[in-house]
C-alpha cells in the first residue's frame, strides 16, 4: 500500500477534466506533494487555485517529461491526444504513454496510473461488460490509439516489471467535463437531441469524482498492479435518464425519440445517393481521420490552404458542415426558422446509443475495494450546482 | 519638430506583440528603439519582424537607448524595473496592475516626482469613451441618485500566456483579481468614489484564485456587487442602477443600452466621441494606440497622463485590501458533504 501523503505526484493532462479533479482531491483531501505538466498554460486557471508545481511541456517531449517524472513516487497519466489532426492526436496519445512509462522506468517510480477507457472494447454487445471481453480497434482514432497506448502500458509491466496499472471510465460526467457535461448542454440548447429508439440505450454513466476515486485506488492498492479496471457507477441508466437530467436542468425539452426504423428513413435516403460520393461521404462520416489524411498530403494540403484562405470563414463551416453531417431527422421533420436543428448522428452513433451495455465493475469492486459514491441523481445534483455557477443554465 | 521619441520595450510578452508594437507602427513621433527580454530569440524574432534596431536581454542595457520605457513584465518586477528607469529620468508606462501593493506604488511615483519623469499606468479601457460617458452620467445626476451597481466580468482563460508567471503567487502577486480585477476595480472607483467597506471571497486554495466576489459599500451609500472569473464565460458588462433608470455597459467595448425608469422600452448602442462620425475602432490596438498618443503627448507637453501614477494606486489599494480581508468561496461540488461520500 502506498500512502499519498507522503508521495510526490505528477500528474500529465492535470489541465483537462478527469486531472483537474484528480488534482483537487490530491491537494485538498490528501495534502498531496502534486506536480503537473503543463503544454498550454492558458488551460491551468483551475488547478493553479492550489500550491502545486508546474512544468511546462508537452507528453510528446522526452525530455520534458523526463524532467517532470523525476524524483516523483506516482505518476498520474491522463494527458491524450485532444488537438489537432488525426495524426497529432495519435501521436500525443501513443508517443506520450511511451515517454511516461520510459521515464517511470529509469527513475523507479512506485505506480503509474494510465487513463485509459471503455473505448478500447470497440463496439460493445449487449449484455454484461467486464473485463475479460477482447479489445477490439473501432477505427475511431481516440479509441485506437488508446487502444495502442494500454498495450504500451501492459509491454511495460510485462517486460520490465514496472508497476501499471489502468483504469477504463465508462460515460464521465461533471463539473468541467466536455464530453458528457458541456457538450449535451451545449447540443440540448443549440438543437435536438435524437433519443434512439427512446432512449431506452443504457448509459454506463459514472460521475468524476467516482473515477477519480478509482485512480487513487489503483495508485495505492497492491493489487492494482498490472491489471485493467472498468469503472462506471453501480447501474447504468438509460440515455432518456441522462439526457432528460440535463433537460430538467436547462429547462427544455430539446430531445427528439426516434425509432430505428425512423432513423433507417435517412440511412436508404443517403444508400440512394448514387456512385463514389456518397461512399466518401460515409467513409469520410464514420471516420473522420480519413478527411484528416487527405487533408495531410502536401498536395491537397496546399490546394486546401489556398482554397481556406480565400474561402470567408462561415462558408468553411458550411463546406465542413455539408462534408460530415448527416441528418436523419431532417427529412421527416422539416426545419422551419423558429424550430432548433435536429442534431445529426453518425451510423455508429446510432448503434452506440441503442447498445444494452452493462459494465460489471465487480474486478474493481473485489480488487481495489472500490464502490461508487454517487448515483445519476446524486452527481447531477451537483453538476447543475457548477452548471448554474457557470451561468451555463 | 522634436526628434523622435526613443522607445524600450521592456517584457516581450503576448501584450507587446499583440498591442505595443502594432499600435506604435501607426503612431508618428515615436519609434520602438530597444526590446528587452531574456528570452533573447524571442526578442530578435520581434525586432525582426517590426524593424527594431536594438535587442537586449536586461533592461539595464537601455539607460543610453531609450527616452521612455514601456514595462509589460511580470507583475512582481514592475515596481522595481520602473523604479529604476523613472530614477534615471526614462519615462515610464507601465501595464496593470501598476504593482504589487500601494507601498511599492508610492515609491514608483515618488520616483517620477523627483526625477521628473513622466509616470502612466497602463489602464487602457480608460480610453474607451464609454468609460467616460458613464462617469459624465454618473455625476451629472442623469441616472439620478446611483442605488447599485454590479460587474460581471469573466471569460474562459485563453491569454496565450508563455510562462507560468501569471500563475504564481510571488510572480503574478494574486490570479484574476490583481490580473483582470485591476480593471475592474479602477472603474469601480472611477465611476462610484471611494470604497467604505468591502466583503472579499474568492476560490484560492495555495494558488491564486481563478474566481472571487466582491460585494461592496461605497463612500456615498451605493453598493455594488463584482464577480470575476478565469474559469466561466460572464456578461462581462456593469449594470448600474439609478433612481432614473439603468444602465448597462460593456466592461471592454464602447457598447452601452440605457433602460429608463418606468419605460418599458430602452436604448441600446456605442458611445462615440462627439466628433466622431464613426467608432475609432476598439481592438486592442486601437486601444493601445490611443493610450500611447495620451502618454506620448503628457512627456512632450510635461502635462499629466490621462492614468497617472495617483490613479493607477487607487485599484491597487483596494485589490490589497481585497485580499487582505479574504474568505473562502463556497463551491459545493470542490468538496461534497454527502453521508456516503468516503476516499
Amino acid at each position: 500500500m502506498i500512502e499519498l501523503r507522503d508521495s510526490r505526484i505528477l500528474v500529465t493532462g492535470g489541465t483537462g477534466f478527469i486531472g483537474g479533479r484528480l488534482i483537487e482531491h490530491l491537494v485538498l483531501k490528501y495534502g498531496a506533494d502534486v506536480h503537473a505538466l503543463i503544454r498550454n498554460f492558458a488551460r491551468a486557471p483551475r488547478i493553479a487555485r492550489f500550491s502545486i508545481k508546474m512544468f511546462p511541456g508537452d507528453v510528446t517531449d522526452p525530455e520534458a517529461v523526463d524532467r517532470a517524472v523525476e524524483n516523483c513516487d506516482i505518476v498520474f497519466h491522463c494527458a491524450y491526444g485532444s488537438a489537432g489532426g488525426a495524426t497529432q492526436q495519435k501521436r500525443a496519445t501513443v508517443k506520450g504513454i511511451e515517454n511516461v512509462l520510459k521515464a517511470s522506468l529509469k527513475h523507479k517510480v512506485k505506480r503509474v496510473v494510465h487513463v485509459s477507457t471503455i473505448s478500447v472494447y470497440g463496439k460493445t454487445e449487449d449484455g454484461c461488460l467486464d473485463e475479460s471481453a477482447p479489445r477490439r480497434y473501432s477505427k475511431q482514432v481516440y479509441a485506437d490509439s488508446k487502444l495502442e497506448a494500454e498495450k504500451f502500458a501492459f509491454s511495460y509491466y510485462d517486460k520490465f516489471g514496472l508497476p501499471v496499472s489502468i483504469i477504463q471510465p465508462t460515460i464521465v460526467f461533471g463539473p468541467f467535463g466536455r464530453p458528457w457535461t458541456l457538450n449535451p448542454i451545449n447540443q440540448l440548447k443549440k438543437g435536438r437531441v435524437i433519443l434512439v429508439e427512446g432512449g431506452d440505450g443504457l448509459c454506463n454513466a459514472v460521475y468524476v469524482d467516482d473515477v477519480v476515486q478509482a485512480m487513487i485506488l489503483a495508485a495505492t492498492r497492491d493489487e492494482a498492479v498490472g491489471q485493467a479496471f472498468l469503472i462506471s457507477a453501480v447501474e447504468p441508466v438509460t440515455w432518456r435518464e441522462f439526457y432528460g437530467a440535463y433537460e430538467r436542468m436547462l429547462g427544455i425539452e430539446s430531445t427528439i425519440p426516434m425509432s430505428l426504423s425512423e432513423l433507417g428513413h435517412s440511412k436508404q435516403r443517403h444508400t440512394r445517393e448514387p456512385g463514389t460520393i456518397a461512399q466518401v461521404r460515409t467513409a469520410m462520416r464514420e471516420h473522420p481521420y480519413i478527411l484528416d489524411a487527405i487533408l495531410e498530403l502536401p498536395a491537397v494540403a496546399r490546394t486546401y490552404g489556398i482554397a481556406q484562405a480565400v474561402t470567408p470563414a462561415w462558408l468553411q463551416r458550411r463546406i465542413k458542415v455539408a462534408l460530415l453531417a448527416d441528418s436523419p431527422g431532417t427529412g421527416r421533420h422539416p426545419l422551419t426558422q423558429t424550430e432548433k436543428p435536429v442534431l445529426p448522428l453518425t451510423p455508429s452513433e446510432v448503434d452506440f446509443f441503442r447498445a444494452h451495455t452493462r459494465v460489471r465493475i465487480d474486478k474493481a469492486r473485489r480488487l481495489l475495494g472500490y464502490e461508487p459514491a454517487f448515483d445519476l441523481e446524486k452527481g447531477m445534483k451537483l453538476t447543475e450546482m457548477w452548471v448554474r455557477y457557470s451561468g451555463l443554465a | 519638430m522634436n526628434p523622435r521619441l526613443r522607445i524600450a520595450i521592456i517584457g516581450c510578452g503576448a501584450v507587446a506583440e499583440r498591442g505595443h508594437l502594432p499600435a506604435i507602427a501607426k503612431l508618428d513621433g515615436i519609434q520602438v528603439n530597444v526590446l528587452v527580454d531574456k528570452n533573447r530569440s524571442r526578442a530578435e524574432e520581434l525586432a525582426w519582424l517590426h524593424n527594431v534596431p536594438h535587442v537586449v536581454e536586461d533592461y539595464t542595457q537601455v539607460w543610453d537607448n531609450a527616452d521612455a520605457a514601456i514595462v509589460a513584465l511580470p507583475h512582481y518586477l514592475h515596481a522595481p524595473v520602473s523604479i529604476d528607469l523613472l530614477k534615471r529620468g526614462i519615462h515610464v508606462l507601465v501595464e496593470k496592475p501598476m504593482a504589487l501593493n500601494v507601498t511599492d506604488c508610492d515609491a514608483m511615483i515618488e520616483a517620477a516626482q523627483q526625477s521628473g519623469a513622466t509616470l502612466a499606468v497602463g489602464i487602457m479601457r480608460r480610453f474607451l469613451p464609454s468609460y467616460q460617458f458613464v462617469k459624465a452620467l454618473i455625476d451629472t445626476g442623469f441616472l439620478g441618485k446611483i442605488g447599485s451597481f454590479d460587474m460581471r466580468e469573466g471569460l474562459v482563460y485563453n491569454w496565450p500566456v508563455a510562462s507560468d508567471f501569471f500563475f504564481r503567487k510571488e510572480t503574478a502577486g494574486g490570479g484574476v483579481l490583481i490580473d483582470t480585477g485591476a480593471y475592474t476595480m479602477d472603474a469601480v472607483q472611477y465611476w462610484f468614489g471611494d470604497c467604505k467597506s468591502l466583503d472579499y471571497l474568492d476560490d484560492n486554495m495555495g494558488g491564486v484564485e481563478a474566481n472571487c466576489e466582491i460585494h461592496l459599500q461605497m463612500e456615498n451609500e451605493v453598493e455594488g456587487y463584482v464577480d470575476l472569473s478565469r474559469t466561466r464565460d460572464l456578461r462581462n458588462t456593469a449594470t448600474i442602477r439609478g433612481e432614473r433608470g439603468t444602465l448597462e455597459v460593456s466592461l471592454r467595448s464602447s457598447s452601452v443600452s440605457l433602460h429608463p425608469e418606468g419605460l418599458d422600452d430602452a436604448i441600446a448602442g456605442n458611445v462615440l466621441e462627439a466628433e466622431a462620425i464613426q467608432s475609432k475602432g476598439e481592438s486592442l490596438v486601437d486601444l493601445v494606440k490611443v493610450e500611447l498618443e495620451d502618454w506620448v503627448e503628457a512627456i512632450t507637453e510635461k502635462r499629466q497622463p490621462r492614468v497617472t501614477g495617483e490613479e493607477g494606486r487607487k485599484s491597487v489599494a483596494l485589490i490589497e485590501a481585497c485580499y487582505k480581508n479574504r474568505r473562502p468561496l463556497e463551491l459545493p461540488w470542490l468538496s461534497p458533504k454527502l453521508p456516503e461520500y468516503v476516499i
